[in-house]
């Protein structure tokens, strides 16, 4: 072994792990060579003065502070972590909730304002009737249209009723207007006085009917006056 | 249950992993979390403290490297390696970073910290062999927080942490070799120095008589 191979590997020497076989060559070479000898003696010294020192500092460990500043870090973070989940729930539940209330309160509204409108406007109902049974429109007593197998209920846009000989006007909410298809002679039967050239003629008639049941007042239709007069 | 744990706390086995304690402490238990400071918080400050030489330093070190721990439980992969090493890591880049900042930075109440190194006074001392052993063990001391970081760190763990060279190159995370060659370096390194030191008595006498 040379000094320098020495200097490199001889200083493990009687370290455990170091092979056998250099470590009886170092040997050999500590015997030879006082200078790595002394290299030797003063490693040997040094590592003991190490092994003090290390010895010494052994037990040592953070201060009790820095636990502490730690765990108070750590409480912090998750107390802060489970504040902002919990306000993240709460808000998105409050928003939930909110949404479900506009909800609620927009389908009632829209139900109550149906209803109202039902009540004020009185129903449209077509019905086609032959002329000459003009009795039988005290028949068409239209709920709503609802039971009329083809009866068309639609509003009603314009409201210039004739009202009927001997008739008083009903109350909106009680009135139903019915649309028939009748022979213009058939007004007669109403009380209406009618022209004779054009009596054979279908016409379309809006008949306002009382809850009695009965015609209260007339309207033509603009379409069907024109074609009858 | 064992005695002195109340039904509402979580029981820490000893014997329980890392791994298990790390997963425990982020979901914010707090005992977990401690239990882990305690069981790594020793090794990584005797590092620390050694390597920059400045237990203020150490202290804040180690407070950085569980911090991380508590802000970033994910960064650590039980497929990569122990805690142990893991921490090591992290504590070895603070203290590289440390050591660029301020390379010859020492903490003004490092006498007064209680970390000193003061030899035991035996009854068969003298007071003389007291004073010398002190001064020998703080030449030491010096010498070794004046090898450049990457020998001083293989000497750390090596003699003075007394790791085997398996378990410093696991802990560096670098080769074998690579931890053979360093020390070689350190120990050179500081057998040159301490020498040198030794040396300016004897001079000094001499030029004396």
């Amino acid at each position: 072994m040379t000094c320098e191979e020495f200097a490199t590997a001889g200083l493990d020497l009687g370290s455990p792990g170091v092979d056998g076989l250099l470590q009886k060559a170092a040997l050999e070479h500590l015997r030879e060579c006082p200078h790595c000898a002394a290299l030797h003696e003063n490693w040997l010294a040094l590592r003991e003065d190490l092994r003090v020192l290390g010895a010494e500092t052994s037990e040592s460990e953070a201060p009790s502070r820095v636990e502490m500043r730690l765990r108070q870090e750590f409480r912090t973070k998750h107390k802060t972590v489970k504040t902002q989940r919990t306000a993240l729930i709460l808000g998105w539940s409050l928003a939930a909730a909110a949404a479900l209330f506009f909800a609620v309160a927009w389908v009632n509204w829209q139900m109550h304002r149906g209803m109202n409108l039902a009540k004020t406007q009185p129903n449209f109902v077509h019905v086609p009737v032959a002329a000459g049974n003009a009795s039988t429109l005290s028949q068409v007593n239209a709920p709503a249209g609802s039971e009329l197998g083809d009866v068309i209920v639609a509003s009603n846009g314009s409201g210039d009723f004739t009202l009927l000989p001997d008739s008083m006007p009903p109350a909106p909410e009680d009135a139903t207007v019915v649309r028939v298809q009748m022979q213009r002679a058939a007004l007669e039967g109403l009380g209406l006085t009618v022209n004779e050239e054009h009596a054979g003629d279908w016409i379309q008639v809006d008949l306002l009917v009382g809850d009695d049941g009965l015609p209260q007042a007339v309207r033509l239709p603009q379409t069907a006056t024109e074609t009858t007069n | 249950m064992k005695a002195g744990v109340t039904p509402g706390e979580m029981q820490i086995e000893s014997h329980e992993t890392d791994d298990a304690l790390l997963k425990r402490s982020a979901k914010g238990d707090e005992r977990a979390f401690t239990e882990l400071y305690r069981r790594h918080q020793a090794p990584l400050y005797r590092f620390a403290v050694r390597m920059t030489g400045s237990t203020w330093a150490a202290e804040e070190i180690v407070q950085d490297v569980f911090m991380m721990l508590v802000r970033e439980p994910k960064k650590y992969d039980v497929d990569r390696g122990t805690m142990g090493a893991f921490l090591y890591g992290v504590a070895r880049n603070r203290i590289m970073k440390h050591l660029e900042r301020a390379p010859r930075e020492f903490s003004l109440d490092e006498r007064g910290d209680g970390h000193e190194i003061h030899p035991q006074l035996h009854e068969q001392m003298t007071p003389a062999r007291w004073a010398e052993l002190r001064e020998r063990r703080e030449q030491v001391r010096l010498a070794v927080m004046e090898l450049p970081p990457e020998f001083r760190e293989a000497v750390v763990l090596c003699e003075l942490e007394e790791m085997s060279y398996d378990e410093a190159a696991h802990t560096l995370d670098c080769p074998v070799g690579t931890i053979r060659s360093r020390l070689h370096r350190g120990r050179a390194l500081l057998l040159a120095k301490l020498e040198m030191l030794r040396e300016v008595p004897k001079r000094a006498n001499a030029s004396r008589g």
